[in-house]
């Protein structure tokens, strides 16, 4: 019997629910559970002790003001995993989302067979990579970015521009495995740096870029 | 679906206001009141020749006076003329040296011992007053004054003057001080009105501008996605024809775009105008364009041109040749003021070994790119797709 996986689908609008309820019927290896327009109410919709849903679509900005970083922790501690779509890529925000948890990032224009191997990738326990997620990394200018090597960073950066996994690996000169570690090896890194400053002098740079030192 | 006229009104004003360097209110103020000092103390100066000349002709002193008060002069107000205001020891020398020690020196080695012949130094002391009135602190100011009278007091009763030739040269003393004051106060204010107009107007100007680019996105958007919307909700049209979702993809697209510029807040991106228009050229030809801008600098207009010509036959290329209808476009700023593009398909891609450029990617890409002095390179493998490479400078 074939496995299939759960899928939750939080975002407040309508129309895309009812898009994606469609379009996933589409998908017989994926079952969309539960869909609500705010982390409260499917949780609520969706309490402790039932089995968590495999993944759960996370839209990044809902409208009711809550935080993006907040509504992934809590998915992740009801024990689903989390993938965050949006319909414009608001890069700070998906990087923040990665670093609180989330495990890929998606635009909305994507076709059902990118979407439909992103969850299965998440939910096989992997981080579902997208050009768009590569890039903001990528051109990550925040001072508390962590060091990448010049490998992962070659393949970033060919991942970012759309090339596909495999053909950024030939570029390299590597096999499309290594090359998917490198990208793994990325998210681990931004998971492991967290936000706060090392050193004095990224301190003493992050402030001045705030914009709270007055020279 | 091209962004590349809505920049334009702010790009106008900035030329207008950015480029013409007239100085600020209280600049003019300054140039004005060292002008004014300037051809006072030359009427004095002259006055000193004048009469060392015809008075008291062959005294060594009185020439070494002269060439005091000239040489203070000159130090004085040749600053002034080459930084734009006073320097306050120049000042203050000029006022001490030949406004109270010069009349004693004359009186005592230079044989002045009348009025009329130390009238001249005098003067001097006088449109040093009107300089000390406007450079001066208010307590400096005032100081010179009391210095400057006790010179005029005590010197004229040295030689015996009248009370009248007293009371109208210390009379000249005070309303020089106080003319120069009040003229400095008055230009000062109207130079920080004028100031405070100029940057209203700019203010409104700008605002007007912007009002302006934002209605010409609200045309663009009047004339692609509201009628999209519009004429899906008035029904009757099926909404799932791939025709309707690919229009609807374009646009979203271009939305999309819209965004990510504006994010920037840099409105003159003449790279990002320029990318604008190729990729606008290769949507209406029915490609999907993905973009994503990082920190686009600003790059010549000429490299711009060369940039986006590129580009364009690279977008076109996908189009005819990658069989995908779909192409990546980034473009990312450099530290250095570089800029970097690439246009990748997940197309069919070709064998570099034994692929021989077309017409188009010799001239449009690889010539241009050089001319322009940046750097095209292209990479591809059979069911791979293709990525190009531009890249400016080399």
């Amino acid at each position: 019997m074939a496995h299939v996986t759960t899928v939750g689908l939080i975002d407040d609008d309508r129309m895309l629910i009812d898009g994606m309820r469609s379009w996933l019927r589409g998908a017989p290896e994926l079952n969309l559970e539960t869909c609500a327009s705010t982390v409260t109410e499917y949780l609520a919709a969706h309490p402790a002790g039932e089995a968590p849903v495999d993944v759960a679509l996370l839209d990044l900005v809902l409208r009711d003001g809550s935080a993006p970083t907040d509504n992934i922790r809590q998915l992740r501690e009801a024990g689903s995993r989390v993938l965050v779509i949006s319909t414009v890529p608001d890069r700070a925000q998906i990087i923040e989302s990665l670093r609180a948890g989330a495990d890929g990032y998606l635009t909305k224009d994507n076709d059902l067979r990118t979407l439909s191997a992103a969850i299965l990738d998440i939910a096989a326990g992997h981080c579902a990579h997208s050009p768009e997620l590569a890039f903001a990394w990528a051109y990550d200018s925040d001072p508390g970015r962590p060091r990448l090597s010049p490998r992962e960073r070659q393949i970033l950066l060919d991942y970012a521009s759309g090339m596909t996994l495999k053909s950024a690996a030939r570029r390299a000169g590597i096999t499309v495995n290594t090359a998917k570690d490198y990208l793994d090896r990325v998210k681990t890194k931004y998971r492991e740096a967290g936000r706060p400053a090392y050193t004095k002098i990224d301190l003493a740079r992050r402030v001045s870029e705030d914009g709270l030192n007055p020279i | 679906m091209s962004l590349s006229g809505i920049t334009t009104p702010l790009r106008r004003l900035r030329l207008r206001y950015g480029a013409s360097e007239v100085g600020s209110g209280l600049d003019r103020a300054r140039s004005f009141m060292i002008l004014a000092t300037l051809l006072y103390r030359m009427s004095h100066l002259l006055v000193g020749v004048l009469a060392v000349t015809q008075l008291r002709r062959g005294h060594p002193v009185q020439y070494a006076g002269v060439a005091l008060a000239v040489g203070l002069s000159v130090l004085t107000f040749g600053a002034a003329l080459q930084r734009g205001w006073f320097d306050r020891w120049h000042v203050g020398a000029d006022v001490l040296l030949a406004g109270c020690v010069l009349p004693f020196v004359l009186w005592g080695w230079g044989g002045s011992h009348s009025p009329d012949s130390l009238g001249w130094a005098m003067l001097i002391g006088t449109s040093g007053m009107a300089v000390a009135a406007i450079a001066l602190d208010r307590l400096q100011a005032v100081a010179a004054l009391v210095v400057l009278a006790l010179t005029h007091l005590i010197a004229y009763f040295l030689v015996d003057a009248r009370a009248g030739v007293l009371v109208g040269h210390l009379s000249s003393l005070v309303s020089s001080a106080a003319i120069a004051g009040i003229f400095w106060w008055y230009l000062r204010r109207q130079g920080h009105l004028l100031d405070e107009a100029n940057v209203r107007a700019v203010e409104a100007e700008v605002h007007r501008a912007r009002y302006a680019e934002r209605l010409a996105h609200h045309r663009a958007l009047h004339d692609t996605v509201l009628a999209t919307l519009t004429a899906l909700a008035a029904g009757g049209i099926d909404g799932n024809s791939s025709q309707v979702r690919e229009r609807c993809a374009r646009e979203a697209a271009y939305l999309r775009r819209l965004i990510q510029r504006t994010s920037d807040e840099l409105p003159h991106h003449t790279v990002g105008a320029a990318l604008e228009e190729a990729v606008g050229s290769v949507e209406s030809l029915g490609l999907r364009v993905t973009t994503q801008y990082h920190a686009l600098p600003e790059v010549p207009p000429a490299a711009a041109a060369a940039l986006a010509d590129a580009t364009r036959e690279a977008l076109n290329n996908v189009r005819r040749h990658a069989g995908t209808g779909y192409a990546f476009l980034t473009a990312a700023g450099s530290d250095a003021g570089g800029i970097v593009i690439t246009v990748v398909d997940r197309g069919t891609g070709f064998d570099l070994g034994n692929h021989v450029p077309g017409l188009g990617l010799r001239l449009s890409v690889y010539a241009r790119m050089t001319e322009a002095g940046g750097r095209a390179s292209v990479d591809s493998a059979p069911g791979e797709g293709v990525r190009v490479e531009l890249r400016w400078p080399t």
